[in-house]
């Protein structure tokens, strides 16, 4: 009875793994178009894997990470097109300006508490939107375009272009993936998943919760930031409300990681898959696409609260990608029969 | 199931209480009688309270039969429970620290069932209370507390008090005033069942008790009929 | 120019009474059930535009539609919190934040695909021009002015009613500790459904004084929950006479900085929200 579920979790590692092989060299095997698509995806599972670190592990519920992203964007355009400093160290350089934001606001933010420091993420992401509005270097409140000769540096020709952007994007979401990961495999990430699971587990496996949290924090700024750049090298334009868009920076990201499976690895991939696969079909249907999506969200919390992972990993053996060092039979899914 | 021929106030019969898959009550039977006081022992984790919230109706998952005033309880709500006669003093005395004493002990009076016991007989019973009664009930003292704790149930005019561990870090002077008001609630035909950690206080005021053990009965009686190495012998398993 | 800065003040003082009334609910419910309500801007804008419909479609009176929505709304709010919301409270407070955003982004969208991305507004008629002379060249508008008292109305009621009231004692007990109140046979579960309700009553009366004083579109919610949090977090969590002093902070901060420049009318909100924080994190009238 046993070998069934093993045979699905082999399939799909292997479907994992040959998915990171496909994507990894998918310029040399699709078509431009789908070369753009997937760079817009990479952008989204790297916010979504952040977002799901903090919310899912770290206990720190985010409505205001696209802050970060904007952060980002506005930084790089400063960095790049502004002080004409390299458009490639460009990248690295907004994810530390981000870093920088990230500290007052953790000390702010983190006088309040779960609910409350969730709007407080939200008030600091407006006045920064605000604030990127009275730039005027930036183009003020409409917003500007990227310099031509920053977009030609990435490659002369439209298909090299598109390749460099697509393997920044590909690399930075496999870099977030390997550090979430050893993350959640180090001491820390045992503590917060303790922690997570029962209160008084972390105490007892001593790990300082607030360092760990704090760590989470700051950790995920500059991947939002350098996002947030290559978003920018997407559309080309930065611009207040759309840099620092709330709806395609957190709210996406919210419902993909919550009907992918909060608080698991795995969540954050199968919720941004399921978010490029609707939005091919929902695109239409304009205000309803995101009617649909809260639906669906607040239906797959009431069924499971750890998203469609979850379901699947009930008749899993183990998860795709190991992170806990040994299951422990308490917490295993399904060990709760309600 | 009851020796005597009229049925007990309360009857707890072939009781089960799961937590997940773990049964920490296992097959239980304890009958207590109006104007009866009943004790349950038992060392630490034997299921003594486990039991309380099975009577209150806050346990997850309950097998067996809990009859009450001839009717089986399992499955009614806390609210229906304690408005049909059946009040717990809990553990750790659970008052609401920032309502005054007056409007904690309004609570009793408004979640039970109307009778006798009134304001009045609560002023008179615990007179320092009276003086207090404006106080936020979170600045008494631990046995301040207590004792409200004892007049919100006795408010509810219950017409079986559950007792939770009522001694817990109180005073030995204390909780001598306490047990003294345990004749005077008896006297009203009030059915007790009490659980204690301190086996002497317990069984000196007890008709009746019994003695858990991992979650069943090991042995129940009346105390002057066992010795005190009997009761030892069964508390710890030996 | 004195009077100029006067009637900016005296503006912001009558605009924190707006703001005090958008608060309320949230502090209640936040200070009762330890969430926030994130769909609460976007349900004060949905009652606006239930309001628009019976005063258009119906010809009713403003301030009689809003009298009918009260009822309405408690009982929606009762439901709400009875049926969807307590399925996911208690376990862990993650999961109340995601249904109420998911809540909020239905709203947002519900109302763009019902009533367009137009802003709308419902006529108070001659009581939105009315305006009362306090001398040396002072004049505040009549309509700001009942705002403001009914928010002092308003506060005043919830305090009695949580102070003076057996139902307002029960819910104070379960704020204290919803586990003793289960225990002793208090229903958590329905006094949580009350308090929402109570909370829906006055997104009522906010919309109803909302939808006259200004506009608002589909995507005001979000702006109404900023400004409500940062009154109550202010305020000192809790803290109903809080509630009003946060508001009052709140409207004056964006009244001085509108005097420079539209945008720093609401940065000037948000910074002194975050000084306030910063200096007194525990809010300036704690409860607790």
């Amino acid at each position: 009875m046993n070998s069934m579920p093993k045979l699905i979790l082999t399939g799909a590692r292997v479907a994992f793994a040959a998915a990171i092989v496909a994507t990894a060299a998918a310029p040399f095997l699709f078509s431009a178009n789908h070369v753009v698509l997937l760079t817009e995806f990479m952008s989204m599972l790297v916010l979504a894997i952040m977002w799901n670190l903090l919310a899912g592990y770290a206990d720190i519920v985010t409505v205001g990470q696209h802050a970060y992203v904007g952060v980002g964007a506005y930084a790089f355009f400063g960095f790049a097109a502004l002080w004409g400093l390299n458009p490639y160290l460009s990248i690295p350089l907004a994810g530390g300006v981000a870093l920088v934001i990230a500290v007052p606001t953790m000390l702010l933010v983190f006088r309040l508490r779960t609910a409350y420091l969730a709007i407080g993420t939200w008030v600091i992401a407006e006045l920064l939107m605000l604030a990127a509005g009275k730039l005027s270097a930036w183009g003020g409140g409409s917003g500007t375009s990227v310099p031509i000769s920053i977009v030609l540096s990435f490659g002369r020709v439209r298909a090299d272009r598109l390749a460099a952007i697509y393997w920044l994007a590909f690399g930075l979401t496999a870099v977030a993936m390997l550090a979430t990961y050893f993350l959640l495999r180090s001491r820390i990430g045992v503590g917060l998943t303790a922690m997570r699971d029962n209160e008084e587990g972390a105490a007892a496996i001593g790990v300082n919760i607030t360092h760990a949290r704090i760590l989470c924090f700051l950790g995920t700024a500059p991947f939002l930031g350098m996002a947030g750049a290559i978003i920018t090298l997407q559309k080309l334009r930065v611009a207040p409300p759309a840099s620092f868009s709330i709806i395609d920076w957190t709210v996406f990201i919210i419902f993909n990681v919550v009907i992918g499976g909060i608080g698991s690895f795995e969540g954050p991939i199968i919720g941004t898959i399921i978010y490029f696969v609707l939005r091919q079909y929902l695109s239409g249907l304009g205000a309803w696409n995101l009617i649909l999506l809260g639906s669906f969200s607040i239906v797959v919390i009431l069924i499971e609260k750890r998203g469609l992972w979850g379901l699947v990993r009930r008749l899993l053996s183990d998860d795709l990608i190991p992170i806990a060092h040994k299951p422990s039979a308490k917490f295993a899914p399904g060990a709760k029969a309600e | 199931m009851s020796m005597s021929a009229s049925s007990p106030l309360l009857a707890v019969e072939g009781v089960s209480v799961f937590y997940g898959k773990f049964r920490a009550i296992d097959h239980v039977d304890v009958t207590v009688g109006g104007g009866e006081v009943v004790s349950i022992i038992g060392a630490n984790g034997a299921g003594k309270s486990t039991l309380l919230k099975a009577i209150i109706g806050q346990a997850d998952r309950v097998e067996g039969t809990i009859g009450f005033a001839g009717e089986d309880i399992i499955g009614r709500s806390t609210e229906a429970i304690v408005a049909s006669g059946i009040m717990l003093v809990p553990e750790g005395r659970r008052l609401f620290p920032s309502l005054t004493v007056e409007e904690n002990l309004r609570l009793g009076w408004d979640v039970g069932r109307k009778g006798e016991i009134g304001f009045a007989d609560v002023w008179h019973q615990f007179p320092v209370l009276l003086q207090r009664r404006r106080q936020k009930a979170g600045s008494l003292s631990g046995g301040e507390q207590q004792m409200v704790a004892l007049a919100r149930a006795l408010l509810a005019n219950p017409r079986l008090l559950l007792c939770d561990e009522i001694s817990l870090g109180l005073a030995p002077r204390v909780v001598n005033e306490l047990y003294a008001l345990i004749p005077d609630i008896k006297r009203r035909g009030i059915g007790i069942l009490i659980v204690e950690q301190d086996i002497e206080r317990s069984l000196a005021v007890a008709d009746r008790f019994y003695c858990l053990l991992e979650g069943k009965v090991s042995l129940a009686g009346r105390p002057h009929e066992v010795t005190r190495d009997l009761v030892i012998k069964h508390y710890f398993g030996l | 120019m004195a009077s100029l800065w006067i009637n900016q003040l005296l503006q912001g003082i009558l605009l924190g009474g707006l703001y005090a009334l958008f608060a309320t609910g949230l502090s209640l419910a936040a200070g009762v059930m330890r969430f926030i309500n994130i769909a609460h801007g976007d349900f004060i804008v949905l009652t606006c535009y239930v309001l628009l419909v019976l005063t258009t479609t119906l010809g009713l009176n403003p301030v009689v539609a809003t009298l009918i929505v009260l009822p309405a709304a408690f009982l929606f709010g009762f439901g709400l919190q009875r049926f969807l919301l307590q399925r996911v409270v208690g376990e862990n407070v993650l999961l109340v934040i995601l249904v109420t955003f998911g809540l909020s982004i239905i709203i947002e969208n519900g109302l763009l695909e019902g009533f367009g991305a137009d802003p709308q507004k419902i006529s108070g008629g001659w009581l939105e021009t009315a305006t009362v002379a306090l001398g040396a060249g002072v004049n505040v508008g009549l309509f700001q002015v009942l705002t403001f008292i009914a928010a002092v109305l308003l506060v005043a009621a919830l305090d009695l009613l949580l102070y003076r009231t057996g139902i307002g004692a029960k819910i104070r007990a379960v704020s204290d500790d919803v586990a003793a109140a289960d225990l002793i046979g208090l229903s958590s579960v329905r006094l949580y459904a009350i308090a929402m309700g109570i909370s829906f009553v006055t997104i009522g009366i906010a919309a109803g004084f909302m939808s006259i004083w200004t506009n608002f579109d589909p995507a005001s919610g979000p702006t109404r929950l900023l400004i409500a949090f940062e009154v109550v977090v202010m305020g000192g969590l809790g803290s109903l006479w809080g509630s009003l002093a946060g508001g009052i902070v709140l409207g004056v901060a964006q009244s001085i900085g509108g005097q420079f420049d539209i945008a720093w009318q609401t940065m000037a909100g948000h910074i002194v929200f975050l000084i306030v924080l910063a200096l007194r994190p525990q809010g300036l009238f704690p409860k607790y």
